[in-house]
């Protein structure tokens, strides 16, 4: 169940340029939080910006959790500007987790620049809960915007980087980048991006017979289900079940529920 | 000192004048996670039509300076499922509840009432006459809802009104020239009472990509951005107004929320902002029975439109 907390800042670094990890106390929050599901940031009391922040848990610890942004917008500009000691209102956790399935012999994680936010949690989940170490594409515009190679690193993880302009690693997508690990049906593959990379990543899966789970992103009013202004369109012909919420369906969905000739 | 918050919205008893503005509470459930919805004066649900409706296609929202613009599109589960899947919920909270109804003719409308009357779904009716996002922005011009055209919202009325014995509320649009015109036009329909105002009409482009923010191009502007544009239609249709009004546009503290009242309206409704605050309905409740306390007032009745001019 969901909660509201008042939670301390406890730091907020920036990490690459306009990329920034804040990490937040919050023992009761991250007490019953798993890798997949995220919280709603009030930014500042007012109006302005008027709506919460979605966030994914990037790590999970015993007092608290951590979350990558990019500055983006208002919200985020706000964001970057605090420090270590401030006070922020917390609703969460929010969402479903990644499912973790111990069947499949490889767990492939497919990073797209910020959407590598929830990889450090679910890598953690997979070693500790599963016992099997993740490989991971981790893909960014160009190689200062890759993140987190250390964290995965010290998983004992396989980190391919791919790069829009070649300046590390391969150049090329994210789903160029999972075409080279050579995914099949033994294979789960976990991906968070930008919605063309999704699309891309997801047709890889199909055509290889692995199975992906896509974490999305939207703009988001309740994050708790009830505004549905953050659907996206499935292939689901209930007319009812034709949008499926960001927020309460997800944000993890299968791809193959998603309708993606749509994006 | 024991202070009053009961009132008697065109027949409905409430135990406090605050409800929820339709389709930003779902059916409860949601949000009686972060506080007892039974509290509140009564529940509104999401509009509910004969059949279930998917709304349409995202992109549906997007934040606006002290504000949101959303195109939903009524998305419902349909009157059926209400019946069966959440209205027991809500009952066994013992929620008093407003059904809001949304329907394609004034046949659709009576037999929204009825069916919900019958199975008994609602304590009292809304009908949405006014949700901007269920026709085509690219065609249509002009009056293209129903609470836009006095004429319409009048033989609306009456239809339901013949349909229930239940109090029904109609929900009218901000936007049309007069709104008093509107009110008039339920209360000779028969209404009990009327709900204003459902959101502004309003867009947003993107400039890079040269193409509307929203996928419906045209969306409904909510929150404390339209909240002064709602008092002032409140204090225009109270004036001329016999039957009560449900007041709501933009209201996020008890201190909001007495702007209403005290342009006139009866009772009144949060909308947007509990997206942002969870609890914002329960602490207007609270923050409702410590204003009367401050101002020396027994019955919150005596402040209705009591702005002092």
């Amino acid at each position: 169940m969901p909660h509201l907390a008042d939670c301390r800042i406890m730091s907020n670094q920036e990490i690459a340029p306009e990329h920034y990890r804040l990490t937040l106390h919050a023992p009761q929050i991250a007490a019953e939080s798993a890798a997949g599901q995220f919280c709603m940031i009030e930014v500042r009391p007012g109006y302005a910006p008027f709506l919460r922040r979605p966030m994914s848990f990037e790590r999970i610890f015993n007092d608290g959790f951590s979350i990558l942004y990019r500055v983006q917008g208002e919200g985020t500009r706000l964001m970057a500007m605090m420090s270590s000691g401030q006070v922020l209102n917390i609703q969460g956790p929010l969402g479903k987790p990644f499912p973790l399935n111990p069947t499949y012999q490889r767990h492939i994680l497919v990073a797209g620049g910020i959407g590598i936010a929830p990889f450090p949690a679910l890598g953690d989940a997979i070693v500790r809960t599963l016992g099997k170490t993740p490989e991971i594409v981790i893909a960014a515009r160009t190689e200062r915007l890759l993140l987190c190679e250390k964290d995965f690193r010290q998983m004992g993880c396989r980190v391919h980087f791919v790069t829009d302009d070649g300046s590390a690693g391969e150049k090329g997508l994210a789903s160029d980048g999972l075409l080279r690990l050579n995914p099949g049906p033994d294979c789960v593959v976990y991906a968070c991006g930008p919605m063309p990379m999704l699309k891309a990543v997801h047709a890889v899966c199909a055509a290889r017979g692995a199975v992906c789970y896509a974490s999305l992103e939207a703009e988001m009013a309740c994050g708790d289900g009830v505004c549905l202004g953050c659907v996206v369109e499935s292939n689901v012909e209930v007319e009812y079940e034709r949008m499926v919420r960001v927020c309460k369906d997800g944000p993890i969905f299968d791809t193959r529920i998603i309708r993606w000739d749509a994006y | 000192m024991s202070i009053s918050l009961r009132v008697n919205l065109g027949g409905l008893e409430m135990k406090n004048p605050v409800t929820v503005a339709s389709g930003t509470f779902a059916y409860g459930e949601e949000y009686d996670q972060y506080f007892d919805i039974s509290q509140l004066g009564a529940v509104t649900v999401k509009s509910l039509s004969l059949r279930p409706r998917a709304g349409n296609p995202p992109p549906r929202l997007v934040e606006t300076p002290a504000g949101m613009l959303n195109a939903i599109g009524l998305q419902n589960v349909g009157i059926e499922a209400y019946l069966k899947d959440k209205l027991p919920f809500l009952r066994k909270k013992g929620c008093t509840i407003i059904g809001n109804i949304y329907g394609h003719s004034p046949e659709e409308y009576a037999q929204l009432a009825q069916r919900l009357e019958a199975e008994g779904g609602a304590d009292a009716i809304e009908a949405n006459l006014s949700c901007p996002n269920v026709h085509d922005a690219r065609t249509a011009r002009g009056c293209s809802l129903v609470a836009q055209n006095p004429e319409l919202v009048r033989q609306y009325t009456v239809a339901i009104k013949t349909a229930t014995r239940l109090p029904v509320f109609v929900k009218l649009s901000p936007n049309v020239v007069d709104i008093v015109e509107s009110a008039v036009a339920a209360q000779e329909g028969g209404a009990d009472a009327v709900s204003l105002i459902n959101t502004l009409l309003g867009m947003g482009i993107n400039p890079e990509t040269r193409r509307p923010i929203l996928s419906n191009i045209v969306g409904g502007l909510s929150g404390p951005a339209i909240r002064p544009v709602a008092v002032k239609m409140v204090w225009d249709v109270a004036k001329h107004l016999k039957i009560p009004i449900l007041g709501m546009g933009g209201i996020c503290t008890a201190s909001d929320a007495m702007q209403f009242i005290l342009a006139g309206a009866r009772a009144v409704a949060v909308g947007s902002y509990v997206f942002r605050e969870p609890t914002a309905p329960m602490k207007i409740v609270q923050g409702l029975d410590d204003y009367c306390r401050r101002h020396g007032v027994a019955d919150i009745n005596q402040l209705v439109g009591a702005m002092a001019v």
